[in-house]
C-alpha cells in the first residue's frame, strides 16, 4: 500500500511541475554555463519533448542537450524503431541542440550520471501512463531518476494513452509462442514423479518438494518465465496430487503448501528474469565481440591507405565478406555526380545504376533510406551517408536482394560503425592528398629556388666567357695575333656549347617533372643508341678508351629512342667528365631474366659510399666536386628517364676506382 | 664553286637568324633572300624562284609545315628545315610533307652548308650516274653489285635495295618510313620500322669497319637514316 500511495504522490508532483514549467526562470540560476536536457526516446511523442524544452530553453536562455540511452533491455524492436531515434535526435539537433547516445544497464543512472558530467540542471522528461500494477510492481524510469536527482529540476510531461501501447511494445518484446519447451518439461515432471512414486522416498515430503523444484528452475532457467512459471504449476499440482497427504486428490490438508507454490513461483521468476539477463548480456557480448572483430578487421584494412580507389576496393570487398551482402560505395565525381567507386564483384550493374537515384537523394539528404528505413523500403538496398562531421563524402549501399533483411540493433549498429570508418577512411585520404598537395608545392618552391641559383651560375659563367671573348675580338682586334684569336674564338664556341647543352638538360627536367613527357616506345637497336649517344659526346672523349661489350643476338628493346639516348650520353658524358684522359669507360649490356641490363663502368675519381644513393638526385653535387662545372641535373635526368620506362638506375663503386652505373629494363612484349 | 651564285630564300622571324645566314652564306657567294613571314616567303618563293629555301618551322603568321605544303603545291625547289630537338615529330612531319633536309638550332654554319649543297646537288643531277663510288664503298648499280675495300660482298636483294636507297641520296636523311615504303611497298605500319633496323645492322656488319660507331650509314635518332659521302 505505501508504493501505491508513493505513485499517487509523484503523480501530483508530475502534474504540478509540468504546469509550472514557466515559474523556473524565477529559480535563476547562471543561465550560461547551466544546460537544459531532454531524455529521448524512439516514441513520436519524444517530438512533442523536444519541442516544449527548446521553448523552455529559448525562454532561460539556456543550451540544451537531447539524450538517449540505449540499454540491452529496451531493445528496440525493428530498424524502423531505431530510425525513429535517431530521426528524434536528428529533428532535436536540427532545433539546435547538442545529441548524445549513451547506452548502460540502468536508464536512471545513465540519465543522472551524464547529468552531473555536463553540468545539466533542467531535465525534461516523458511519463508514459502505465497502469498502476505495473507502476506498482516495476517504478517508472522517471521516478527512479527524480529520486535519485538531487540538485537537479524536472520537468515531468505526460504521455498520451495511444503512446502507452507503442511504450509497453518496448519493455516487453513480444515471443511468440514456443510449445517444446512446454512439452519438454511435461515429461520431465511426468518422469519426476514416476521415478519418485516408483523408488522414491515418497513420504520424505520435503526432499520430494525440493526435487519439484529441479524442473522449475530447468525451465525458467533455459526458457524464461512462460515455461518457468509452467513448471511450477505443474510440479505444485504433481508433488500435491501424488504426495501430499491425502494422496491422490487436490485436497491440501496443510495449508503450508500454499506456501510452497508461492515459493515455487518465485523461484521460477527470478531464475527467468535472471537468467534471461545473463542470456541477453551473453548474446550482446557476443554479438559485440563479432562487430568489435569485424570493425577491427576493417580498421586494420582502412590503416593501409594509399590511394582512394584500391581502398574502396578493399573495403567494399571486406564488406561484403564480412556481412555477408553485396556492397557498392557511390562517391562524388568533379562535378560532384555521384557514381559508383567501387562495388562488390558479384554486384548488379543495371541494380547500381538504378541505386544511382536514391544514393543521390542520400548523399544530397544526409538520410539514411531504403531497406529498412522509412524512405523507399521497399528497395533492395539499404543506403547510408558516409559522413565525418558536418560533411557528406559519399553513399554506401548494402544489398539486401531477395535475402530477409537482418532486422536487429546489431545489424543496424554494424553498418552505420562502419559507414562511419569508411567515411573515416575517405576523409584521411582525402587529407593525406592535400597535404601531399601542399608538400609538393613546399617542394617546388625549394626546388625553384635551387634552380633559380643554379641556373644564373650556370648560364652567367659561359656567358661572360662568350661576352668577354666577343667584345675583346670587336673593340681591340687589331691587338691579337691569329693564334690568340682562335683561342677565343674556340672560348666562344665552348661557353655556347656548355649553355645549349644546359638548356637542353633543363628543358628536359621540365617535361619530365610537368608530366608532359610521353614516350614513344620503338623497337631498337641498343648498340645503335649507344653509337648515337656515343657520337654526342665525341668532342669531350679525346683519348679516353670507349668499349662496347655487346653480344650479337642482343634482342631489340622498345624504349623512346631519343630519350634512350639523352639518357646514356648523360651517364656517358659525367663518365668522362670525371675520370682521366686515356682511361677506360667500358658500356656492356646483358639479358638477366625478364630484365635487360646496362652497365657503364668507368675509372674515374669515384663517389663516396654514403653519397651513391644521391648522385641521381636533382642538382645533387659531390662536395668534392664543386670546382668542376655542371647542375647536378644530367644523371636526374637520366633517372627520370629509366623511371619513365619503367626500370631502374643505380651505381656502386668498383672493386679498384670509379663506379659502375647500372640501369635495369623490364623486357616488354 | 659549284654552287656559287645559287639563289637562296631564308624565311625566319628572328632577324638575327636571318642576319647571320646571309652574311655567313654570302661568304659562300650563294645570293640571298629574306622574309620575316610566311606570307611573304610563299610569295618571294614564286616571285624570285629561288633554287633552295631555308626554312624555320615555327614562324609567327602561320605554321613553316603549312608553308611547305603551299609551296610543294608548285613547286619542287629543295626545302632545308630550321628546327629545335625537342620537336622530332614535327622534323618527321616537315621530311614526309615534302621537305628536302632538317638542321637541328642552334647550328654549327658547316652542317648548314653541307645540307644546302647536297640538297642543290640532288636537284641538278639528272641522270643517274651507273657506278656509285664513295672510296670504300662501290656500288655498280647496273650489275647490282657492291665492293667494299675492294673486295666483293654479297646482299640479299633487301639489304642491296636499301643500301642503293640510302647511297642514291647520299648526305640526305630518309625517314624510316620513306625507306620502308621505297624498299618494302605498301603503307608501312610503326612496327615495321622493326624490320628496317634489323637490315640495317646487317648492312652495317658489311660495310662498317666498327658497326658501334658507324661512319657510312648514321642513325637520325627517333627520324630514320642518313648515308655519308
Amino acid at each position: 500500500m505505501k508504493a501505491v500511495k508513493e505513485g499517487q504522490r509523484l503523480e501530483s508532483e508530475r502534474v504540478n511541475k509540468g504546469t509550472k514549467a514557466n515559474g523556473i526562470q524565477t529559480e535563476g540560476r547562471s543561465a550560461v554555463t547551466e544546460k537544459m536536457m531532454v531524455c529521448v526516446s524512439g516514441s513520436p511523442f519524444s517530438r512533442e519533448l523536444i519541442r516544449t524544452t527548446r521553448q523552455m530553453a529559448d525562454h532561460l536562455k539556456m543550451k540544451w542537450a537531447a539524450l538517449y540511452v540505449d540499454t540491452p533491455k529496451r531493445v528496440p524492436k525493428t530498424m524502423g524503431d531505431r530510425m525513429e531515434i535517431s530521426r528524434n535526435l536528428r529533428i532535436a539537433e536540427d532545433l539546435g541542440a547538442e545529441t548524445f547516445t549513451v547506452s548502460g544497464t540502468r536508464i536512471s543512472d545513465e540519465i543522472i550520471s551524464f547529468a552531473r558530467k555536463h553540468n545539466v540542471r533542467h531535465i525534461v522528461i516523458g511519463k508514459p501512463k502505465y497502469s498502476r500494477i505495473i507502476e506498482w510492481v516495476r517504478p517508472s524510469v522517471v521516478d527512479q531518476v527524480i529520486r535519485k536527482g538531487e540538485n537537479i529540476t524536472f520537468h515531468v510531461i505526460p504521455g498520451r494513452r495511444e503512446i502507452r501501447t507503442n511504450a509497453i511494445n518496448y519493455i516487453f518484446p513480444k515471443h511468440s509462442v514456443e510449445w517444446t519447451p512446454y512439452l519438454i518439461l511435461s515429461g520431465i515432471i511426468i518422469a519426476l514423479t514416476l521415478l519418485l512414486r516408483l523408488l522414491g522416498p515418497a513420504n520424505d515430503l520435503v526432499n520430494v518438494a525440493l526435487l519439484f523444484l529441479m524442473p522449475v528452475l530447468f525451465g525458467a532457467s533455459r526458457w524464461g518465465m512462460g515455461p518457468g512459471f509452467y513448471a511450477s504449476l505443474m510440479s505444485i499440482l504433481s508433488f500435491d496430487f501424488f504426495f501430499v497427504p491425502p494422496v491422490q486428490s487436490f485436497t491440501v490438508a496443510d495449508l503450508r503448501y500454499i506456501l510452497s507454490f508461492a515459493v515455487f513461483l518465485i523461484v521460477a521468476m527470478i531464475t527467468a528474469s535472471l537468467s534471461s539477463k545473463l542470456k541477453n548480456q551473453l548474446k550482446e557480448a557476443r554479438e559485440n565481440e563479432k562487430i568489435t572483430l569485424t570493425l577491427y578487421t576493417l580498421g586494420r584494412e582502412m590503416t593501409v591507405v594509399d590511394e582512394l580507389q584500391s581502398t574502396m576496393n578493399r573495403i567494399v570487398l571486406q564488406i561484403s565478406d564480412k556481412i555477408g551482402f553485396q556492397a557498392a560505395i557511390y562517391l562524388p565525381d568533379k562535378n560532384n555526380e555521384l557514381e559508383v567507386a567501387a562495388c562488390s564483384t558479384t554486384a548488379d550493374w543495371a541494380q547500381l545504376k538504378a541505386g544511382g537515384a536514391i544514393a543521390k537523394w542520400v548523399y544530397l539528404h544526409g538520410e539514411m533510406a531504403g531497406r529498412g528505413t522509412q524512405t523507399l523500403s521497399e528497395s533492395p538496398g539499404l543506403f547510408i551517408p558516409l559522413r565525418t562531421e558536418d560533411f557528406i563524402h559519399g553513399v554506401m549501399v548494402i544489398y539486401y536482394g531477395g535475402f530477409h533483411f537482418p532486422d536487429s540493433l546489431e545489424h543496424k549498429r554494424l553498418i552505420e560503425a562502419i559507414a562511419g570508418l569508411v567515411a573515416t577512411a575517405i576523409a584521411r585520404i582525402k587529407l593525406q592528398e592535400e597535404a601531399k598537395k601542399a608538400q609538393l608545392a613546399a617542394e617546388s618552391e625549394k626546388l625553384r629556388a635551387i634552380l633559380l641559383d643554379s641556373i644564373s651560375h650556370e648560364l652567367r659563367t659561359p656567358l661572360s666567357a662568350i661576352i668577354g671573348s666577343v667584345t675583346a675580338l670587336s673593340d681591340h682586334d687589331e691587338v691579337f695575333g691569329p693564334e690568340d684569336r682562335r683561342e677565343l674564338l674556340a672560348t666562344i664556341r665552348q661557353g655556347a656549347v656548355r649553355m645549349n647543352r644546359l638548356i637542353t638538360n633543363l628543358l628536359g627536367m621540365v617535361r619530365l617533372e610537368s608530366g608532359m613527357l610521353h614516350l614513344n616506345r620503338q623497337w631498337c637497336d641498343l648498340e645503335d643508341i649507344i653509337g648515337v649517344s656515343m657520337k654526342q659526346i665525341e668532342d669531350s672523349i679525346e683519348k679516353r678508351e670507349l668499349c662496347v661489350e655487346i653480344n650479337d643476338s642482343f634482342p631489340p628493346i622498345k624504349v623512346d629512342e631519343l630519350l634512350f639516348e639523352q639518357m646514356l650520353a648523360n651517364i656517358l658524358s659525367n663518365a668522362v667528365k670525371y675520370s682521366a684522359d686515356k682511361s677506360r669507360i667500358v658500356i656492356s649490356a646483358c639479358q638477366k631474366g625478364d630484365n635487360i641490363e646496362i652497365n657503364i663502368k668507368d675509372q674515374g675519381i669515384g663517389v663516396p659510399l654514403n653519397e651513391l644513393d644521391h648522385i641521381f638526385d636533382k642538382f645533387y653535387r659531390l662536395k668534392t666536386n664543386a670546382h668542376v662545372p655542371g647542375t647536378g641535373l644530367g644523371l636526374a635526368i637520366a633517372k627520370g628517364i629509366i623511371k619513365a620506362h619503367g626500370g631502374s638506375i643505380s651505381a656502386k663503386q668498383n672493386l679498384d676506382k670509379g663506379i659502375t652505373v647500372s640501369i635495369s629494363l623490364p623486357m616488354k612484349d | 664553286m659549284a654552287n656559287s651564285g645559287a639563289r637562296l630564300l631564308i624565311i625566319d622571324d628572328e632577324a638575327q637568324i636571318r642576319k647571320l645566314l646571309s652574311v655567313a652564306l654570302r661568304a659562300y657567294h650563294f645570293e640571298i633572300f629574306e622574309a620575316s613571314n610566311g606570307a611573304d616567303g610563299i610569295r618571294q618563293a614564286s616571285t624570285i624562284r629561288p633554287d633552295l629555301i631555308v626554312l624555320d618551322l615555327g614562324l609567327p603568321d602561320e605554321s613553316g609545315i603549312d608553308v611547305l605544303r603551299t609551296i610543294r603545291e608548285w613547286s619542287q625547289i629543295p626545302v632545308i628545315i630550321l628546327t629545335v630537338k625537342e620537336r622530332e615529330e614535327d622534323k618527321i612531319l616537315a621530311l614526309e610533307s615534302g621537305a628536302d633536309d632538317y638542321v637541328t638550332k642552334p647550328f654549327g654554319m658547316g652542317e648548314l652548308i653541307a645540307r644546302i649543297r647536297v640538297a642543290l646537288r640532288h636537284t641538278a643531277k639528272s641522270e643517274e650516274k651507273p657506278v656509285l663510288d664513295f672510296g670504300r664503298l662501290v656500288i655498280d648499280l647496273s650489275r647490282r653489285m657492291v665492293w667494299v675495300d675492294t673486295k666483293l660482298v654479297k646482299f640479299t636483294p633487301t639489304e642491296y635495295e636499301l643500301l642503293r636507297l640510302l647511297a642514291a641520296n647520299a648526305g640526305r636523311v630518309m625517314t624510316h618510313r620513306q625507306l620502308l615504303k621505297q624498299v618494302w611497298g605498301g603503307h608501312p605500319l610503326n612496327s615495321d620500322s622493326n624490320y628496317l633496323r634489323v637490315y640495317i645492322g646487317h648492312i652495317r656488319k658489311k660495310i662498317e669497319e666498327n658497326p658501334t660507331l658507324p661512319k657510312m650509314i648514321l642513325t637520325e635518332p627517333g627520324i630514320g637514316y642518313r648515308f655519308m659521302e
